[in-house]
């Protein structure tokens, strides 16, 4: 992400008119639910560019753990001016899984108590158990517990409106999405546009989306040979660092879609309206695109990414791992594998937390794959 | 320290450990269902089938880490494209598959009909079973258990009954045998009967100085992992507890000299166990518990046995899917090292950050914090990988060590 959002300013302006900001993590939280409850849900997720350091987090995480929970624990714990109501998570990885305990504790001896509301999404393989009921249990008493903790209270009909109006916004996202594989946009804009509305109303989401849609102030340079540039898929859990998308496009790559788990993987699912929350977000998490956080799409992620190189005729997929991400490193080495022997070439780029000494080798290693592609 | 002979325990330590491979291989060769199974995975459901067997990846890694050959397949692995940052338990298993056993202490496993993982002490373990799931295109079931940032609840507890249910029909199903309650509540006695003379065994520790050291208890638990549930199970651990308890009224003492009585965390750094327990020793200090031993037998935020009542097996064996450290969050596993540190007269905890196991090292550095501020405890903080002898280095860690004598020496003279 580049530097160029202000967080801790946006979320000062989502609390001026009273609202109620719930921190959220991991990356697909019920977020048409808070929003059904008048409650602002922001992921945090990708806070490279927004903590400076890793200061405080330090003081509680271990170096091996990935940059994801190092900046969020930074953020978080540095952030004592009140801007969070509270924070949600889901079961993730085996790093996250431990942060809201270390969140909570330390929040309380800063003076700044967090309410931590805490749900499990099943991950058994539908085909063997069958977990609706137990997960209609957690949706009942996730909205029991914001509605005693926050004094809101939940209506179908605000849940439906909910519902149309995030279709709405991941339809306006896959339609950015679009415009960065023909040439009109830049990765890193839309990228950085995607950041921003999570730490948005969704009407601002939606007149951001809009005017990224709406912009046809193409660079003339970038679009003159953008048939003749190879295109790339980037796979991650976060979108690279504002270097290596420079480095991937100025080698004359072209980023023609992506499997990143902040991106295309948040807004790829659009399930069914419904008016039951449980029944909605049973589809939403076991339809969900693939991604190795969700543990039971393991059979469906080869054939999503095959199913994304063909839709976008890519040449090449970059996997932009993070480093110490265990869920992404264990399957790279068959993704690449399933890849080459369908004559799609591969680059790993690895991003540490201190990677900004990288800069060069990356560039290097993307320069090389993309005269492979071109050759 | 006094010079090591090989007890009784440990002899027959051996012979469990071996029968235990050879006739896994065996009963694989003529026919058995194979099923290769997480350490979590309640192994007892098992034996209410005629003829199922079960090996156990992890276990099998740290038997071959402990051997000396953990760095050997951890290579083989990196060779295939798996990250030198996964866990090294993992990286054995994918090295030892990849060659079909070649250099594994137990010529590895044999060839799973069924891969059954969960995500409870660790989730990435269901990434790396499918790994083989799709090397092998074997079908591969996931238990999903819900962590404890609190003591278990029954919605918790129904949803992992259900899902033992389901893995029973899918056996069922694929095997073609058929699932005998009786035959797997005796395996559950059996295994809570040799958990009492486990915990038995442990509670040496609390002489003075310790009838165990903690090493002692790491290399006893393989049958946990090869052997649960067999009568040979509870065989095992009666000879181990009752050869200890006469080893202590006889006065034999793995570290007579003891000056310093230190308390573990985290997995066992097997292919240290030897030397680092000598040279502890030899500076008087002894490891007599672990959090990764004394958990066994006990429900999440306690190391009190959990002892079965003899009634729902499934009822039980979902109740202790917590049990282990990883599982369940920092304020229990804070509450039962509270504990256990008063009953065994700790001086020092030593932190051992695994950089191969990120459920168990996350938050210890909190933990380290509440132990010493609220407890008064000196500690370390050492870094470890439980099986790759690469990323260990001796003289960091003793110089770490000597420091948390010295801070125990300073406390006392204070």
């Amino acid at each position: 992400m580049s530097m160029k959002i202000d967080i801790n300013k946006k979320l000062k302006l989502l609390k001026k008119d009273g609202r109620k900001i719930i921190g959220c993590f991991p990356l697909y939280p019920p977020l048409e639910l808070f929003y059904a409850m008048d409650l602002v849900p922001v992921v945090l997720w990708g806070l490279r560019g927004t903590v400076t350091d890793t200061t405080e987090s330090d003081q509680h995480l271990q170096n091996y753990t990935c940059s994801v929970a190092r900046h969020l624990t930074e953020f978080v714990l540095s952030n004592t001016s009140g801007l969070l109501d509270g924070l949600f998570m889901y079961n993730a990885c085996d790093t996250l899984r431990n942060l809201p305990e270390i969140i909570e504790k330390k929040s309380e001896t800063n003076g700044h108590a967090l309410s931590l509301i805490k749900v499990h999404i099943p991950m058994v393989l539908p085909s063997q158990t069958d977990a609706s009921a137990y997960f209609k249990n957690e949706i009942n008493h996730l909205i029991e517990e914001l509605e005693e903790r926050f004094d809101v209270s939940f209506s179908k009909d605000k849940f439906v409106e909910a519902v149309k109006q995030i279709k709405h916004i991941r339809n306006l996202m896959t339609r950015a999405e679009n415009r960065v594989a023909k040439g009109h946009l830049r990765f890193l804009n839309f990228a950085d546009a995607i950041h921003e509305c999570r730490f948005s109303t969704i009407d601002e989401q939606a007149r951001l989306l809009e005017s990224l849609i709406d912009d046809f102030s193409d660079d003339p340079a970038f679009l003159a040979d953008k048939d003749s540039r190879p295109g790339v898929i980037l796979s991650g859990i976060l979108p690279p660092p504002p270097s290596v998308i420079n480095s991937i496009e100025s080698s004359g790559l072209q980023i023609v879609g992506n499997d990143i788990a902040s991106l295309g993987r948040s807004y790829a699912s659009m399930p069914e309206t419904r008016e039951d929350p449980a029944a909605y977000f049973l589809d939403f998490y076991y339809q969900h695109f693939p991604c190795p956080t969700l543990l039971y799409t393991g059979d469906r992620r080869t054939t999503s990414l095959f199913g994304l190189v063909e839709k976008t005729r890519a040449k090449g997929v970059i996997f932009i791992g993070e480093k110490f991400c265990e869920y992404e490193y264990f399957e790279f080495p068959h993704l690449v594998q399933q890849l080459r022997d369908k004559g799609v070439q591969t680059l790993e780029v690895e991003i540490a937390i201190e990677d900004d000494a990288q800069t060069s080798a990356h560039n290097s290693r993307i320069s090389a794959f993309a005269e492979l592609l071109k050759s | 320290m006094a010079k090591k002979e090989k007890t009784s325990a440990g002899r027959n330590l051996s012979k469990v450990v071996g029968d235990a491979y050879m006739d896994l291989h065996a009963k694989a060769a003529h026919g058995a269902f194979v099923v290769w199974i997480a350490i979590n995975v309640p192994a007892e459901l098992f034996l209410g089938f005629e003829n199922v067997v079960y090996g156990v990846p992890e276990s099998h890694a740290a038997l071959t880490a402990a051997k000396g050959v953990g760095v050997l397949q951890c290579e083989k692995a990196e060779q295939m494209g798996y990250s030198m940052d996964l866990c090294s338990y993992a990286r054995i298993d994918i090295g030892s598959v990849a060659d079909g056993g070649k250099d594994s202490p137990t010529f590895g496993l044999p060839k799973p009909d069924l891969l059954v993982s969960d995500n409870n002490n660790c989730s990435l373990l269901v990434k790396w079973f499918d790994v083989h799931h799709r090397r092998m295109g074997v079908p591969h079931f996931v238990i999903d258990v819900p962590f404890c940032y609190e003591p278990q609840k029954e919605k918790d507890r129904k949803y992992i009954i259900q899902q033992f249910n389901d893995l029973i029909r899918t056996i069922e199903e694929m095997s073609g045998q058929k699932f005998d309650m009786d035959k797997a509540l005796s395996a559950v006695s059996n295994t809570s009967e040799g958990v009492v003379h486990w915990k038995r065994f442990l509670s040496f520790a609390q002489q003075r100085p310790s009838g165990i050291t903690a090493f002692d208890s790491f290399v006893q638990m393989a049958p946990f992992l090869v052997a649960r549930g067999t009568l040979q199970f509870v065989d095992h651990y009666k000879l181990l507890a009752d050869e200890t308890e006469q080893r202590v009224k006889d006065g034999q003492f793995p570290v007579p000299d003891e000056k310093y009585r230190l308390f573990w965390d985290n997995i066992a750094p097997w292919h240290q166990l030897r030397d680092m327990s000598g040279s502890l020793a030899k500076l008087g200090a002894n490891i007599v518990g672990a959090t990764y031993t004394s958990c066994i037998g006990t429900v999440e935020g306690s190391f009190a046995l959990y002892a079965f009542d003899g009634k729902d097996p499934l009822e039980y064996c979902a109740r202790t899917q917590n049990c282990y450290m990883c599982p369940h969050g920092m304020k229990l596993r804070g509450q039962a090292m509270q504990t256990v540190i008063e009953e065994l007269n700790i001086d020092g905890i030593v932190f051992a950050s695994n950089r191969s196991c990120k459920p168990y090292s996350v938050t210890q550095l909190d933990q380290q914090k509440l132990m010493m501020d609220q407890f008064g405890i000196a500690s370390v903080m050492i870094d470890v990988d439980h099986a790759d002898a690469r990323k260990y280095s001796k003289e960091s860690t003793f110089t770490r060590l000597e420091a948390l004598l010295e801070q125990i020496e300073a406390k006392r003279a204070a």
